[in-house]
């Protein structure tokens, strides 16, 4: 794994000192502020860079009932992998019909708690889970998630699941066989590709492979669910979404118009909108570095350090001559390190340490380990 | 404005509009509602599923009731396991000589339904011959040492709280409950769509009755055409009583019905033939 050098921004701007001061002082550190509006403009640009696609909000990103709130409000959908995430939804009285199940492996309790939701679409990968779904192959529609590996993804999530091309046509037959209905094929290129060349290639791919098997099979297959994977903004140099999507367009300019096609992005939409607030609670001198020691680290908010494989834009609301210095969580295990070399100004207890781009797979994993107070969530 | 979309089938689903919400609750696991709609009057549905409209309930309720009743011609006691709305309890207390117990499991159902969709009840539940038990339905047959005539299982869809009430277990229950004449009839949903549902019950209450098959009645909005009501007894004879002796007791109890007529009666438990091959 190629961990890309972290971005950190020197010095702030009086409002934004300011900003930050009256938060911390209104509802303590730390903090995740989310910006909403933030989150409206990213999904109308993911909007207008895939026109005619579905979107689907990976929950699991961050499930947060704030964050369902607003893609409510955008008439978006929502790509539930649990009954967990099921019933928030639930209480936001959200019907089935605007969601699909994408977990690829469930229980039957898992399936029943979907349908008795209302949410009818399910995703296999394989013959076994295939007939799990069969006592209730009246009332689905099963999309079969494909396999196509990335190494440039920082995260690839199709190692784990997914079958091979070589399979597809056998599953779709067994299917029949059994009286299912497959509607379409998935797959999930990995999250935070770097360039959409991935995408397009899975989508030829499954474009050739569902025209072929339209020839035979009983029902035809017409949904092309093309995942997520849409980047984050780690370098804060400006995405250019447009752009990105521009061959996944092209490609998809080539599907038969009768086709729907699905995404189900999580990072892109969320990862800008949520900033995290952190505070330095203790400092020390060791190995001839200054050490300071934050109240939020890698089991809390910066869990997706470990787990997302993410370096986060941090920034420092001062300025100054910089020594390299560590930053460590407030956990009294050695790995909650957020990070082991960075260039710091001299900072003091009470200094602010901001982490950008820290919306996606953020809160969403983190510990309670210790028992620490967890980030406050405010919606700005 | 709203809309309900129903979530039954992944490929097609029926859309009400809502003119007007009464009532709406989400409770754990469970979504509740009771709207207007112009067409359909009030509308209860439950966890994206149309439970029961004002405009089409008295077929479904109808034909659940007085078939088994004017059937057997000499019910005493009767049973409801379910049937909150109290649409069953209204039909059947229609019928002078019978004694009803009612088992609901869950009484937020009734009074909801008392408040809401009033017409359901017509204050049935008002009526001193009408036994109101709060109770699991599986409990209170595996525990209950009365028997009763006619047993009419009103319940929700498989997936869901309903669940028990299709299983064998309970269909065993149910018989250690019922005279040696008796017979019970459940709910068994739309079987052009769910064609499951009626191999597995016929199935499953063929283990213990000897005589199991499915009647029908289509309902507007139970989507997808024919309903099956499922019927089993020990007495064949129950659905071989002639037209004769149905329009004979269909007057002597004076039922003002909508929907059920003997002929009706008689002509619902011809099965089309998509049917009948899921009965062998
Ligand atoms: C099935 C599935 N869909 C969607 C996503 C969201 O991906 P991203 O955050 O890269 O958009 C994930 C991420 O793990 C996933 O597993």
């Amino acid at each position: 794994m190629t961990t890309t050098a972290r971005t950190v921004i020197y010095g702030a701007s009086e409002d934004d000192c300011r900003f930050y001061q009256s938060s911390v002082e209104k509802h303590g550190s730390p903090l995740l502020l989310f910006d909403s509006s933030k989150l409206k403009q990213q999904y109308r640009s993911l909007q207008q860079a895939l026109p005619n696609v579905d979107l689907f909000y990976a929950i699991k990103a961050l499930p947060q009932i704030d964050v369902l709130k607003v893609i409510d409000e955008l008439d978006a959908g929502f790509d539930v992998a649990s009954s967990g995430e099921l019933d928030i939804l639930l209480g936001l009285k959200v019907g089935g019909r605007r969601t699909i199940h994408t977990h690829p492996i469930k229980s039957d309790k898992d399936i029943r708690d979907a349908l008795r939701f209302g949410s009818t679409t399910f995703v296999i990968d394989n013959l076994d889970e295939l007939k799990k779904l069969q006592p209730y192959r009246g009332r689905i529609g099963i999309l079969l998630r494909v396999s196509f590996r990335s190494e440039n993804a920082k995260v690839d999530l199709s190692k784990k699941f997914g079958c091979t091309e070589d399979e597809v046509a056998n599953i779709i037959f067994q299917a029949e066989q059994l009286g299912l209905h497959i509607k379409g094929l998935s797959f999930h290129v990995g999250s935070q590709v770097e360039t959409s060349d991935k995408h397009v290639a899975a989508i030829q791919s499954c474009r050739d492979m569902m025209l072929e098997l339209n020839q035979k099979a009983k029902a035809p297959l017409s949904i092309l669910d093309i995942g997520g994977g849409f980047p984050g903004n780690y370098a804060l140099q400006s995405i250019d979404i447009m752009k990105f999507c521009q061959p996944i367009r092209d490609a998809l300019a080539s599907l038969p118009e009768d086709w729907h096609i699905y995404a189900e992005p999580g990072r892109y939409l969320i990862a800008p909108a949520v900033t995290c607030v952190t505070t330095i609670i203790g400092k020390s001198m060791r190995y001839g570095m200054p050490w300071y020691y934050l109240d939020d680290g890698v089991y809390g908010s910066f869990s997706g350090k470990i787990f997302d494989h993410a370096e986060y834009p941090l920034q420092v609301l001062k300025e100054g001559e910089t020594s390299p210095s560590v930053l460590a969580g407030p956990t009294c295990d050695s790995i909650d390190i957020i990070d082991e070399q960075i260039e710091l100004p001299e900072l003091k207890i009470g200094d602010f340490i901001i982490g950008h781009q820290m919306g996606a797979y953020t809160a969403a994993t983190r510990t309670r380990f210790n028992l620490l107070k967890e980030a406050k969530f405010i919606v700005l | 404005m709203k809309y309900f979309k129903e979530t039954l089938y992944d490929a097609i689903c029926q859309e009400f509009r809502v003119d007007k919400m009464y009532f709406e609750q989400k409770t754990d696991h469970q979504h509740l509602m009771i709207f207007h709609n112009a067409m359909l009057g009030r509308v209860m549905t439950l966890d994206g599923i149309v439970q029961t409209t004002e405009a089409d309930e008295f077929m479904y309720h109808e034909m659940l009731t007085h078939v088994p009743i004017l059937a057997h011609g000499a019910v005493k006691k009767l049973l409801i396991i379910g049937g909150g709305d109290g649409g069953i309890l209204r039909e059947v207390l229609k019928h002078d000589a019978i004694d009803v117990t009612q088992v609901e499991i869950d009484k937020a159902v009734i009074d909801m339904a008392v408040e809401y969709l009033p017409k359901h009840s017509d204050s049935a539940y008002d009526n001193p011959r009408a036994n109101i038990i709060i109770d699991d339905g599986m409990a209170f047959v595996k525990d209950c040492s009365e028997k009763f005539d006619v047993i009419i299982v009103d319940g929700t869809d498989p997936i869901g709280p309903g669940e028990v009430l299709f299983t064998e277990d309970f269909y065993a229950h149910c018989k250690n409950c019922l005279n040696e004449d008796g017979v019970i009839v459940t709910q068994n949903g739309v079987p052009f769509l769910q064609i499951e549902e009626v191999k597995n019950t016929h199935q499953r209450l063929g283990q213990h009755f000897t005589d199991a098959t499915f009647y029908t009645v289509a309902v507007p909005t139970y989507y997808g055409g024919l309903m099956t009501l499922a019927w089993a007894s020990n007495n064949v004879e129950l659905r071989q009583v002639s037209l004769e002796i149905l329009e004979q007791r269909f007057k002597e109890a004076k039922l003002n019905t909508r929907y059920y007529n003997p002929a009706i009666h008689l002509a619902s438990f011809a099965l089309p033939q998509y049917i009948v091959n899921q009965l062998d």
